[in-house]
């Protein structure tokens, strides 16, 4: 008889909410749940489903959101910037469901690696172990706030896999390119976004494949995404197609557009203001008319994982 | 003071004359966009939802410059085709068009001051040029608001006042680029807005000095 140890992020088959239980609830029920903030955590922790389909799913418990009040999915599904899909918020939730194929995808390893090749999403996650849960919280270069729970895996064990040689000191990732969006974007080509590979390697990046326990929907950039939650939600480059190691650093899409205002970088920090608008504080979603501004943190509050990577950098020059 | 607005041989007007010309209607058409937010947002649009008072203060700020925009295509159109008779009607109505525009930016103002929770970092904010424009064009609109009541007309004389209104070119211009500023790259409809307003002024320019307009014995045909 075959002795099978569970691995670490399985979760029993009895921990797993039916699927008709969490059916039954309504949205507005749902939203209430989410509302109460760590009571919604914890729902989602016994409810998640697999992000992407077959994987299991449980909460990492060092970014299990304590503190934080998650913003309703219906409000991070429907207030996205994805300007392949247009400009304003509510665009991408309409335009980027109207026959947009996210799957099957296939995502290119390619440049200063030992390991290139191109593999499926479904193999990818696979072999980086399936996916796991993190509360993160998310701010916009435009001055708002979200706290979103992602699922998907640690870019650190793409890194690892693909095996960059020792010259590779960047990450460069590129987006799709659908040519029947292009002309409503305001730029040309695919989006493209990298990191410093130690900044890659940085516990908290992240490729998130779901959020709120469900595969992620295409506006939020189906089906894998990067998110870094100590930078401004740009450098959150959607539907990756490539990630190349390369010597030099990238010019990121927004660098490229405005120079003078968007950064490599693009760290949160409330000390250096857009040249347009203050980042001190920011607005959160869902708060309503009255709600006021939060202050904002400094690397949005992940200065305990991520302030080692800058010291000695001159933040004010590197925004 | 201005020559008169309907040809000699008026025809009686027709219902499209006697619509624009009433003042209800304008003001119907001026309200109606106020109201409009109240759609979304006692429909949970989950958009509007997630930042309402953003979706206030860029929807009352961009009708704020279509009015703007409106009000200053009147007198052109009026110039252009002096025998249209919905133009001169239209006319009629510059002044309340023209404070509705203010009335538009006192709200757009006042939602990014609640957006801004009481905007404590005004006087740091106030130096980025987007936003010391976008104020410099309130104060336009604020001085040609209050000198639009009639005996602001008589106090400062016609000539003067015209010369202090002719601000509302400068407001349109400052409006343009705060509007384009206002996104992270350049919102097309501020084109829409403003291109045409141009080209009608440019028109109405070339056309004014073709035939300068109120030189006694000029002209009265068209060319």
């Amino acid at each position: 008889m075959r002795i099978r140890t569970p691995k670490s992020w399985e979760i029993r088959e009895s921990d797993v909410t039916p699927e008709g239980v969490y059916r039954l609830r309504n949205r507005r029920d749902f939203l209430k749940t989410l509302g109460l903030g760590a009571a919604g955590a914890l729902f989602l922790r016994s409810g998640a489903r697999a992000a992407t389909t077959g994987f299991p799913d449980t909460l990492n418990p060092d970014y299990s959101g304590a503190g934080l009040k998650v913003t309703p999915y219906p409000l991070v599904t429907s207030y996205n910037n994805f300007y392949e899909f247009g400009t304003d918020k509510g665009d991408p939730v309409v335009n980027a469901n109207q026959g947009w194929k996210t799957e099957p995808w296939t995502v290119e390893i390619a440049g200063l690696a030992n390991k290139p090749g191109t593999w499926d999403v479904e193999d990818l996650v696979r072999k980086m172990g399936g996916v796991e849960q993190r509360i993160y919280r998310h701010r916009c270069v435009e001055a708002w706030a979200m706290v979103i729970p992602w699922d998907g895996f640690a870019l650190r064990k793409l890194v690892d896999f693909a095996d960059p040689k020792p010259e590779a000191k960047y990450l460069k990732m590129t987006s799709f390119r659908d040519n029947v969006r292009d002309r409503d974007a305001g730029f040309d080509g695919p989006y493209i976004e990298g990191l410093r590979l130690d900044e890659a390697r940085n516990e908290l990046a992240f490729i998130a494949t779901g959020i709120y326990g469900k595969a992620i929907p295409n506006q939020n950039g189906a089906p894998l995404r990067l998110v870094t939650p100590w930078k401004y939600g740009f450098k959150g480059i959607k539907s990756i197609v490539r990630m190349e190691f390369t010597a030099d650093e990238p010019v990121n899409t927004w660098q490229q557009l405005a120079r003078d205002e968007y950064g490599f970088y693009a760290n949160v920090n409330p000390t250096v203001d857009h040249p347009r608008w203050s980042q001190a504080s920011e607005r959160v979603i869902g708060g309503g008319v009255f709600s006021g501004r939060q202050a904002t943190l400094m690397f949005n509050g992940y200065e305990k994982q991520v302030a080692a990577l800058y010291q000695g950098l001159n933040l004010r020059k590197y925004f | 003071m201005s020559p008169p607005e309907r040809p000699a041989t008026a025809a009686p007007p027709g219902w499209a004359e006697r619509l624009f010309r009433s003042k209800v209607f304008v003001w119907i058409l001026i309200v109606l966009p106020g109201l409009y937010p109240a759609w979304p947002i006692l429909s949970q649009n989950p958009t509007v939802l997630a930042d309402p008072l953003k979706y206030l203060l860029h929807h009352f700020g961009f009708v704020a410059c279509l009015l703007l925009a409106a009000v200053l295509a009147l007198t052109p159109l009026r110039v252009l085709f002096p025998r249209w008779r919905i133009a001169l009607a239209l006319n009629r109505h510059r002044r309340l068009v023209g404070v509705s525009a203010f009335f538009y930016a006192l709200f757009h103002l006042g939602f990014q001051f609640l957006h801004e929770a009481g905007w404590p970092t005004f006087f740091t904010d106030i130096r980025k040029p987007f936003l010391f424009v976008g104020m410099l064009t309130f104060l336009i609109l604020l001085v040609l608001a209050v000198t639009s009541f009639h005996f602001m007309v008589r106090w400062l004389g016609g000539r003067r006042w015209k010369n202090v209104h002719r601000l509302a070119y400068v407001a349109a211009g400052l409006a343009a680029y705060h509007q384009a500023a206002a996104r992270k790259i350049f919102p097309v409809q501020v084109l829409w807005i403003f291109i045409p307003l141009a080209l009608l002024e440019l028109a109405r320019i070339v056309r004014q000095r073709a035939r300068p307009a109120g030189v006694p014995g000029a002209p009265a045909s068209r060319g």
